[in-house]
């Protein structure tokens, strides 16, 4: 069979399992009797494997064969959830993400997984000593019917209702042709008798022909056995008809584990478990389609923008309403598109539980962390890109900030560690913050180290607060921990993690209080393609600002131009903000010496800020940021470039690159 | 022993019917080449029971089926099918149909059939 064509959607899935897998683990982790949760991961695990065979990925299969295996036992009471189950399941889930994530890149999916499952194999076999007693019934022949809890339902209210529930099995001739249309008829005579509940195989199946030449029935009804035989032998083709009562207990040898736990809690349990996720309707697209559908539109929005320009031209009104009312809808059309673009950062936040059990244990610290805002949205590039930056942040607060549990103790804190992971979005940005209660930063340590390693000089670093001593731990080769260990501390991270958010248009600061534990605050922008600017002239060029760093316009005077150390200042209330002129920056050639440079561009980047001398506005105009290719990475101070209406070509400033 | 209307656009398959019913003691009251030409007859002759094959000109079984119900809503029917006809047999069935056969008849399975369906 080909199954190209359903391997994108065969990745997404396993995912999804893979993640729900993952998530009730923890769940089963704090709740070992919680039987539902073990039937949870156990129909994950089912469905994984049947999806891996069909799709020819013998490992994947193969492990998730096995896992099912403990886990039905355990979901049937003959093993005892232990630490131990949940470590090797836990690291049997791990293979399979890398498994997974290698058919992804487009590899064979291959892994040795002999080793995880004979430990599988082990605890499914080891423990089977201490087995429950209570003797397994041999499975019954007479009962093939597994219910469902709706199905159980019907059947345990029918028979509160006096009606009974018979099990029907109706051999047809054998020479009997038209099999499917046959069982039609033998289901629209049952159908006035009675409500049928459920068939073998399928009514799928049936109405396809799809059995040999019998099927079986189940349903409720008033009428006696005989009555009902003699109604299908009314029948033509039929061979024999066995009619037999059905009662639950007979088909709780086959699904006890699901009668179970209802019959247990019935229905106080009113938190609907996990894999009943609520239902809305979606559709998987594939990414590159709306990263397409995207492109086209900022086609649109080039062409929308020399529209705009002629109708300022032609000065025809009817024209103008037009193009106003297009750019209206443009304008929401762009909102939906980029919150198709949109997901929520949950999708990175997911990994972390299970990483910080992980790293907990082989620090033997005691960590609990704690995740909010999981449900906050951004736009698709960034959740691609921020997973690392932020693996490294936690790892850095487990391994650097909270300290080891005797530590604690000694300075007074509980035993257990906190760390909390928190998103939410604030104006055109989204924040996420990794915050600890550990030690909190040395300023000493860094101070010296900062020192030791050339980037500070020993008097600058008096003059330094503490905020801005905090900030070198991001300088690249710095690493404060006295002993490297396993987790992190290599000296390459922080650095790396800073330029990664940076390259995302966003920034990071720590903030950090000894003894009380520290802060790191990721800031990152809602979208990364349109951009809202002020388009200004410099000389005959034409540059935009992106206006979420912008703090003000003004014009100025010769005269409130002051020098300090040769460089130009200006007062801006009461603050003394730096000038730096785009011409000589961007080394524009003077075509027009009358020109004066003197309207300002005030941008802020954090608390500090600059001016930006320019010759004049020209307005706010939505653009579209287009890179400028490999050839031209890492120009000083542009970001991009983009379209405008009368088709010239506007550089985007970076305002970031020009405050210091 | 009861009245019955043939219903085949192939005078060879009425032929047989005809031919098999009548050793099984039943009356053959009439003959119908086609669906309209069925339900005319039908209504003519009120036969007890009717064959009625599927694919036919002027009118396919299943149209005539739900004619003849609205003629008499327990009109007797019994469908003669070829192979492959599942579809439509299960039409006709819904349509009012009592039973059916499938080509190549045998007397026994013809005569299961009518015993059941009178």
């Amino acid at each position: 069979m080909d199954t190209n064509q359903y391997i994108e959607v065969f990745l997404d899935e396993s995912r999804e399992h893979l993640q729900s897998v993952n998530d009730n683990l923890l769940k089963l982790e704090k709740q070992p009797e919680e039987l539902t949760i073990v039937s949870e991961i156990f129909r994950s695990a089912h469905t994984l494997k049947g999806m891996a065979a069909t799709m020819g990925f013998e490992d994947v299969a193969s492990l998730t064969h096995q896992m099912e295996n403990v886990l039905d036992k355990i979901r049937n009471g003959e093993l005892v959830v232990t630490t131990e189950v949940i470590d090797v399941t836990f690291s049997a889930i791990e293979a399979l993400e890398e498994m997974v994530e290698s058919i992804s890149n487009g590899n064979d999916g291959k892994k040795d997984v002999t080793e995880l499952v004979s430990k599988l194999e082990k605890i499914e076999n080891g423990s089977s000593t201490h087995e429950l007693h209570e003797s397994t019934p041999s499975k019954t022949s007479d009962t093939l019917f597994e219910m469902d809890e709706y199905q159980s339902t019907i059947i345990s209210q029918a028979a509160e209702q006096g009606y009974q529930v018979v099990q029907i099995t109706v051999q047809l001739n054998d020479d009997c042709i038209l099999k499917a249309a046959r069982a039609y008829m033998v289901f629209e005579k049952l159908e006035n008798k009675g409500e049928i509940v459920q068939t073998i195989p399928s009514v799928e199946e049936i109405e396809e022909g799809n059995f040999e030449q019998d099927f079986s029935l189940l349903m409720v009804t008033k009428e006696t056995n005989t009555d009902i035989e003699k109604v299908i032998h009314s029948v033509s083709e039929i061979n024999q008809v066995e009619v037999s009562e059905f009662t639950l207990e007979k088909a709780n040898n086959n699904e006890k584990q699901e009668s179970k736990p209802e019959s247990v809690t019935p229905d106080t349990n009113t938190e609907a478990p996990q894999g009943k996720q609520k239902q809305s309707k979606t559709i998987r697209v594939n990414l590159e389609r709306i990263d397409n559908l995207m492109n086209l539109f900022e086609e649109v929005v080039i062409d929308r923008s020399r529209l705009e320009d002629l109708a300022q031209k032609l000065k025809e009104p009817e024209l103008t309403e037009t193009i106003e009312n297009m750019t209206r809808v443009t304008e929401d059309m762009q909102g939906l598109m980029l919150s198709m673009r949109m997901v929520p950062v949950e999708q990175v936040f997911n990994r972390f539980p299970r990483m910080v059990r992980g790293l907990a244990k082989e620090l033997e610290k005691e960590i609990n962390l704690e995740i909010t805002g999981a449900d906050t949205e951004l736009d698709r590039t960034v959740i691609d890109e921020i997973g690392d930056p932020l693996v490294h942040l936690i790892r850095n607060s487990l391994d650097h900030g909270v300290e080891s549990p005797a530590k604690r103790r000694e300075s007074g804190k509980p035993e257990e560690g906190n760390v909390s992971l928190r998103a939410f979005h604030s104006g055109n940005h989204v924040f996420i913050e990794i915050e600890d209660d550990g030690a909190g930063i040395n300023r000493d340590k860094v101070e010296a180290k900062a020192i030791e390693n050339g980037l500070l000089s020993a008097e600058h670093s008096e003059v330094l607060s503490d905020e801005e001593i905090y900030q070198l731990i991001f300088s690249s080769g710095f690493s404060t921990a006295d002993q490297i260990s396993d987790i992190s501390g290599r000296g390459v991270g922080l650095d790396v993690v800073r330029s990664k958010i940076e390259s995302l248009g966003g920034n990071i600061i720590v903030e950090s209080e000894p003894g009380k534990g520290s802060k790191f605050s990721i800031q990152l922008p809602l979208t990364l393609s349109i951009l809202s600017t002020l388009l200004v002239n410099v000389q005959d060029e034409i540059y935009a600002v992106p206006l979420s760093a912008i703090v003000e316009t003004m014009l100025l005077d010769e005269t409130q131009i002051m020098s300090v150390q040769g460089q130009k200042v200006i007062d801006f209330r009461g603050k003394v903000v730096p000038i730096v002129s785009l011409r000589e920056i961007f080394d524009v050639p003077r075509q027009d010496e009358s020109k004066e440079e003197n309207a300002v561009v005030i941008i802020h980047k954090g608390d500090k800020m600059a001016g930006l001398l320019v010759d004049s506005f020209i307005g706010q105009k939505e653009v579209v940021l287009k890179s400028l290719g490999n050839y031209l990475r890492d120009v000083f101070a542009i970001s991009g470039a983009t379209i405008l209406g009368d088709g010239q070509v506007s550089l985007i400033i970076d305002p970031n690159a020009l405050v210091k | 022993m009861a009245n019955i209307l043939i219903t085949d656009d192939a005078a060879f398959m009425r032929m047989q019917m005809k031919d098999i019913l009548t050793k099984l003691g039943h009356q053959v009251v009439g003959e119908a080449e086609n669906g309209q030409d069925a339900v005319e007859k039908y209504q003519e002759l009120q036969p007890e029971l009717v064959t009625m094959d599927i694919t036919m000109p002027e009118m396919n079984g299943v149209e005539a089926v739900r004619e003849i119900k609205k003629i008499n809503p327990d009109a007797k029917i019994i469908m003669c099918s070829a192979m492959g006809q599942q579809g439509m047999v299960v039409e006709a069935i819904q349509a009012g149909a009592k039973d059916f056969i499938v080509k190549p008849f045998t007397p026994d399975r013809i005569k299961e059939s009518v015993e059941k369906v009178l």
